[in-house]
């Protein structure tokens, strides 16, 4: 079944009510502290709708707290954050998977035990009408509506191009695929904002070449707002649309690749200052 | 065939069923504990008083009638009717499914990443609690649980059992009791019902990530209060019906909720997390008790089914600590 789909017919995205290049979220003042250890220190950033934005930084820069915070996990003692006009500072995880924030991992979590295509379809499951209960006790309307996420998750899985591994368990699946089909898993939710942690640590240069593609695919022809943490700064540059840096918790630089990789502060936090 | 043999087959068979009748409670446990890493310890009160409220419904017993007897000074039992099985077991469901809601509510919901060991604490005190409020509810008598179960030896059967036997020797036929083949045929039945619930709905998806994987699940935005409150309503039907057959089998008692105890060693065996463990497991146990009980018995004066099951747990311990069926346990140093 290796049908070509035009991913311009591939609706992956939902209706966020905001207009190209406003204001999707942002983050404002945001302070997150792990006891006396503080991990985040006053942020402020917006992501615009429909751009790439970086997050990068140094290890322990606070990236992937800054994400956990924006999707729900990670409570912040300051600060607010609004996505699509609503401000909110705590709020359950699932709530935010449910207004379409959806996201992949930097150590990968996919539901190992289950198969790709069971994996992809359970990014479906804000977009499910009837609810669980009721498909538990009656099969008519859900088996319908079943059919349906299929459908769409197919196409996803022929955009991906990981047709052949539909039915095999992910846990068996070498890194690159997994890190694919986790991708897969988060634009079956047709997220208005696209979270991606580190989705090409660990890859080889043809791997990255694919994954940068996907991404920009997603974000080009779906119009889907993609935030990314990444570490090769290539990549970063070459894909992102604005980069904000992030060093000991601290925002250190903001702007377009260009601005940021002339940014003395963010030169010295990657290179090291010199000692006089 | 020689008496000896017919001997060794019954023995098998009598093992198979109530190994079954065991694979039944540890199925309780294997679905909360897969889904939720709690270890419920519970569950054989859930089917006692699973099978406490459908004696209740089914003999129209007033519920809590000593507790209104003593504050009203009324003399109020029975409802006077009885109700159908049927519609009996499905007010038992009810009730089994709206206790799952409200243990999540009072007492899961606060205890949300919390220490498995706290968790399992919890489930102890629910224990105790459920035991008594049975005992309020229902009252403290030993119930016989009629549901028109069909029991006792098959004459057919020793019938025909009789005629294998080698002439002229003392055979007299097979014992197999009827309740037991029903209890097998239920349990295949609720196995096929979970795998296909399971394989096949987005439900049973919802379970499988949540077994999977709890941060993940709520990426995708699993709710985790719901996903427990199905599992909880689950093992209240499993426990449901473990108590019919348990209570059909040895009459509804406290005695009941210690079948849990039995379905200990059937986890070790196959392992906590596995489904098919659990049945496996099951019938290894019933099938060795009662061989041991006919071979080794005699040598060290019987009474061996009581504790046999614990020794060959105790035994698999040291060499498969995951059970049969278990994940393999790999530490990374």
């Amino acid at each position: 079944m290796n049908r070509a789909v035009d991913p311009r017919e591939l609706k992956v995205h939902r209706d966020d009510g905001v207009a190209k290049g406003d204001v999707l979220l942002e983050v404002k003042d945001v302070s997150l502290r792990f006891g006396g250890v503080k991990a985040i220190t006053k942020i402020s950033f917006d992501v615009r709708k429909g751009e790439i934005r970086a997050i990068i930084g140094p290890n322990g820069a606070g990236k992937t707290s800054m994400l956990n915070v924006i999707n729900g996990f990670y409570t912040p003692q300051e600060g607010t954050i609004t996505f699509r006009g609503v401000e909110r500072r705590a709020m359950r995880t699932t709530d935010a998977a449910r207004q379409g924030i959806a996201r992949t991992f930097q150590n990968i979590a996919l539901f190992k035990g289950m198969t790709t295509l069971d994996n992809i379809m359970t990014g479906r499951i804000t977009l499910q009408k009837s609810n669980l209960f009721a498909q538990a006790v009656w099969r008519g309307p859900a088996l319908r509506e079943e059919l349906e996420h299929r459908h769409r998750v197919e196409e996803i899985i022929d955009f991906l191009e990981i047709q052949h591994i539909r039915k095999v368990p992910v846990g068996r699946l070498p890194y690159g695929l997994q890190k694919r089909v986790e991708l897969g898993r988060a634009l079956a939710a047709e997220p208005a904002l696209l979270l991606l942690d580190e989705p090409m640590a660990g890859m080889n240069l043809e791997e990255k070449e694919d994954m940068s593609r996907f991404i920009l695919d997603v974000n080009s022809q779906f119009g889907t707002t993609i935030a990314l943490i990444e570490h090769d700064m290539g990549v970063v540059m070459d894909i992102s649309d604005r980069v904000v840096v992030l060093d000991y918790g601290r925002k250190i630089g903001d702007g377009s690749p260009e601005e940021v990789s002339k940014n003395q502060d963010v030169i010295d936090a990657y290179l090291g200052v010199p000692h006089e | 065939m020689s008496p000896g043999f017919l001997y060794f087959l019954e023995t098998v068979l009598n093992g198979l069923m109530t190994g079954v009748m065991y694979s039944l409670v540890a199925l309780g446990f294997v679905l909360i504990f897969k889904a939720s890493g709690i270890f419920n310890f519970a569950q054989g009160v859930m089917a006692l008083f699973a099978a406490l409220t459908l004696v209740g419904l089914q003999t129209g017993q007033v519920p809590f009638s000593h507790l209104i007897n003593a504050i009203f000074g009324t003399e109020f039992h029975h409802f006077g009717w009885t109700l159908p099985a049927f519609v009996a077991v499905v007010g038992t469901l009810v009730v089994m499914v709206a206790f799952a809601y409200l243990f999540e509510k009072l007492v899961l919901k606060h205890l949300v990443n919390q220490e498995p060991i706290i968790l399992f604490m919890a489930t102890i005190g629910l224990a105790y609690f459920l035991e008594g409020f049975g005992d309020l509810m229902w009252g403290a008598d030993i119930k016989a649980l009629d549901i028109g179960i069909p029991s006792g030896g098959s004459f057919w059967l020793e019938d025909v059992t009789r005629e294998w036997a080698t002439e002229g020797s003392d055979y007299f036929g097979m014992y197999i009791d009827k309740l037991d083949v029903v209890a097998a045929l239920v349990a295949v039945a609720l196995v096929l019902v979970l795998t296909l619930f399971s394989q096949y709905t987005a439900t049973g998806r919802a379970l499988r990530a949540v077994a999977d994987d709890h941060q993940a699940a709520m990426s995708v935005g699993i709710s985790l209060r719901n996903i427990w409150v199905i599992v909880w309503s689950i093992a209240g039907f499993v426990a449901l019906v473990a108590g019919i057959m348990w209570g059909a089998k040895s009459g509804v008692q406290f005695s009941l909720s210690l079948i849990a105890l039995k379905a200990l060693p059937v986890l070790i065996l196959g392992g906590f997390t596995s489904i098919p463990g659990a049945i496996v497991g099951g019938l290894i146990i019933g099938v060795g008790e009662k061989l041991a009980e006919l071979y080794v018995g005699p040598f060290v004066g019987g009474a061996i089914e009581n504790w046999f099951a614990y020794v060959v747990a105790l035994v698999f311990l040291l060499f498969r600590p995951q059970g049969l069926f278990g994940e393999k346990i790999i530490e990374r140093v």
